[in-house]
């Protein structure tokens, strides 16, 4: 996996010598240093309590200095300072020996009891304030960031700068960790980052919990730091996504950003910043539907091609045309509704706000109540979609509607994470989850361009192309989702390969996945696209030629994907497979190999 | 005028004096030198690092050099002084009175150059 996404990693980091150098610098004067360790941090709050702990020594010993006493034959004694400090010693921490070196007169006994009260005020306050610095909330809270921004100072490979550990933030943490590739997250609630810290991840995620509005948790969090990819920002809050895509734009102009948003207002506002890619969840799915209307194929093609890696395929029925019931009309029923008219369908919409009671067009009432629901003739229509912002009402929606209707397409839009089971259970032809659509988006944005521009081109085919296409995939890689990986035949990514053009000698796709020889079954891989100087041909037969610099979008399972990179990787499989002979891998048998090769030649 | 820095240049400058007069005398003579003043200068010393805790900046962190280098050269001065009075066979001999003052003599090199940041940091922010 890792060797994969390497050049990907590397396009992202792309940059000469100076520029990196000047990037270190930039983040040498912008990150807050951890100004101080937690050692300080306590010896700071501690100072009264020791101050007084110190003082309260030298008075107690002090005086049993001045105090005259007798020795063990009654003659004048007095105890000097090191048995003074001997005997506080031992007293004021309360384990007390005795009277020594002699036994005490009066007045001696007098200073030591005002003094053993004395030292265990002393003690006690001390103690206290310890242990109530390490209950401290705050403290805690200060120890916990000087380790995260030692944890992100450290960091030596790349990274991805997660501001906001919600639904979609959680998502992208984890698939991202599937490939290997590390995130580092600001949350401003301590729950989800405790979470984090109990998640099942390889590569663990520094978190701070800390409002990531404030640019100087960004920076602790690494926004300059040389590594960082890509900055997400995926917030609950628009105004907080703005203001993470603001400081990402000004402080570290060079790096990606995404940003999720609901408002169209913050998204322009976002786009004065920078180049951020905006992510509207809604917008985005009412393309999703429009789509799945229009060209089912597509549509499924594209699902297919954005989930997350390795889950199973899904099975989804086309989308009818036909009257659509839209039960509720805020900001997801609106879009939906207009991108539904803009397909040609008729749309009802129930809505139970008083809001709506001045458009003729929308049927007033709750979509959960049967009679409101016969209003809207259910049975002559061909899908719902239930869109308000209660998932309770959205199930019991569902629940109604397919009572009245057993044929209806079945949309419903899940919000909350913890009702997950029940969307699933209920049998929805489509759940949105508006954080799985962010997630996906910028999944394959990040993690794959080349997929990403794919996906682009596939709109602007036709359903025989996209159903072909399906057909193939489905054959390649069974009932799972397939696997997609770009790969790019230059010296960092395809040794085996350059050193195979250096040679002279040429490469087709149909080649590359072999299966015209008797010596190896062609390989479970499709290849999807050929990127040439920024030209891209899809789905390039087996007789289009490949040359060194060539980007390669691939789709298959592990195995197929094991195969190609090994042929790109070393010589050894590659030569068997492009060639059909084994030539001995390790370095003694190559030689072996080669003085054989040169006698024949000889003799 | 801020309390704080009143406190803080009083212990710094006490500790220095205390030093400088525990330290001055005839090097091997017991009669020139008071136990009661090198404790006191000792427990100065040790109020005075406490207060330079926590201070972030560069000088506060030469400040809390200096105070932990005279805390550590005093004591080792009251250790030998302990040992001379209790432990030794001779008893306090001119060797050990020497021993004992010069460490203290070095203690005082560190309070003065305390006393010299601190007066630096005075001349440098006299407008605050």
């Amino acid at each position: 996996m890792a060797s994969l996404l390497a050049g990907f990693w590397q396009r992202l980091q792309r940059g000469n010598g100076r520029e990196s150098a000047r990037r270190r610098e930039r983040h040498a004067r912008l990150a807050p240093a951890a100004r101080e360790s937690g050692l300080f941090l306590v010896l700071r709050r501690m100072r009264a309590p020791l101050i007084a702990l110190i003082v309260i020594y030298a008075v107690s010993v002090l005086g049993l200095t001045l105090i005259p006493g007798v020795d063990g034959d009654g003659r004048p004694w007095r105890m000097g300072f090191f048995h003074a400090f001997y005997f506080m010693s031992y007293t004021a921490t309360t384990i007390g020996f005795g009277e020594l070196p002699h036994a005490f007169t009066d007045a001696q006994r007098m200073w030591v009891t005002f003094s053993i009260y004395l030292t265990v005020v002393g003690w006690a306050w001390a103690i206290g304030t310890l242990f109530a610095l390490l209950q401290d909330r705050g403290f805690r809270r200060a120890l916990a960031t000087i380790r995260f921004a030692r944890r992100v100072r450290s960091l030596r490979e790349p990274f991805v700068l997660v501001a906001g550990y919600g639904q979609a933030g959680r998502r992208l943490v984890y698939w991202l960790d599937l490939l290997g590739r590390r995130s580092v997250v600001v949350d401003v609630a301590q729950e989800r980052v405790d979470d984090l810290e109990l998640a099942p991840l390889a590569l663990a995620a520094p978190a701070l919990a800390a409002d990531a509005r404030d640019p100087d948790s960004l920076l602790m969090a690494g926004l300059v730091h040389p590594m960082c990819a890509a900055v997400l920002a995926l917030t609950d809050d628009d105004e907080a996504n703005l203001a993470v895509a603001m400081a990402a734009a000004l402080l570290r102009p060079d790096v990606r950003v995404f940003a999720q948003s609901l408002s169209a207002s913050v998204r322009d506002r976002m786009q004065l910043f920078g180049k951020p890619t905006v992510i509207d969840p809604f917008d985005r799915f009412g393309d999703y539907l429009r789509s799945g209307l229009r060209a089912p194929e597509a549509f499924r093609l594209i699902e297919w091609m954005t989930g997350p890696p390795g889950s199973t395929l899904p099975r989804l029925r086309d989308a009818p045309r036909g009257r659509w019931v839209v039960c509720g009309h805020g900001r997801f029923g609106r879009h939906v509704a207009a991108d539904l008219r803009a397909e040609g369908m008729e749309v009802t919409v129930i809505e139970p706000g008083a809001g709506a009671a001045d458009d003729p067009g929308i049927i007033v009432g709750s979509g959960t109540e049967r009679e409101v629901l016969a209003r809207a003739r259910l049975e002559t229509a061909v899908g719902l979609i239930a869109a308000t912002d209660n998932d309770t009402s959205n199930l019991s929606m569902i629940a109604a509607a397919r009572a009245a209707n057993r044929e209806l397409y079945l949309i419903a839009r899940q919000n909350e994470r913890s009702s997950r089971r029940l969307f699933r259970s209920i049998g929805l032809d489509f759940a949105l989850i508006p954080a799985e659509v962010v997630a996906r988006e910028i999944f394959s944005d990040l993690t794959n361009p080349a997929l990403y521009r794919f996906l682009g081109l596939v709109r602007t085919q036709d359903e025989a192309w996209a159903e072909d296409l399906l057909a193939r995939l489905q054959h390649v890689s069974g009932d799972r989702l397939p696997l997609l990986w770009s790969a790019r035949l230059d010296k960092a990514t395809a040794p085996a390969l350059a050193a195979w053009f250096a040679e002279g000698r040429s490469l087709s796709v149909g080649a590359l996945l072999g299966g015209r020889s008797r010596h190896h079954a062609r390989l479970p891989v499709v290849v999807l696209m050929r990127v040439r100087a920024g030209e891209a041909v899809l789905l390039p037969g087996d007789f289009v030629d490949l040359v060194p610099g060539d980007e390669l979008l691939l789709a298959g399972q592990g195995e197929g994907r094991r195969a190609i990179t090994a042929i790109l990787a070393a010589e050894s499989p590659r030569d068997h497979a492009l060639l059909g002979v084994d030539r001995p891998a390790g370095w003694l048998w190559r030689r072996m190999a080669r003085n054989r090769e040169a006698q024949d030649a000889a003799g | 005028m801020n309390l704080e820095k009143v406190v803080f240049g009083f212990f710094i400058l006490l500790a220095a004096t205390l030093n400088f007069g525990f330290v001055i005398g005839d090097i091997d003579n017991p009669e020139h030198h008071n136990e009661f003043e090198l404790f006191a200068a000792v427990v100065v010393s040790l109020i005075a690092t406490v207060l330079k805790f926590g201070d972030r900046t560069q000088i506060g962190a030469v400040h809390l050099a200096t105070s932990l280098v005279a805390d550590l050269q005093l004591i080792a001065a009251a250790v030998v002084w302990a040992y001379a009075a209790n432990a030794s066979v001779s008893g306090m001999t001119p060797h050990l009175m020497s021993s004992i003052v010069s460490l203290a003599a070095g203690a005082l090199f560190a309070n003065v150059v305390s006393v010299v940041l601190l007066v630096a940091e005075t001349v440098s922010f006299h407008r605050r």
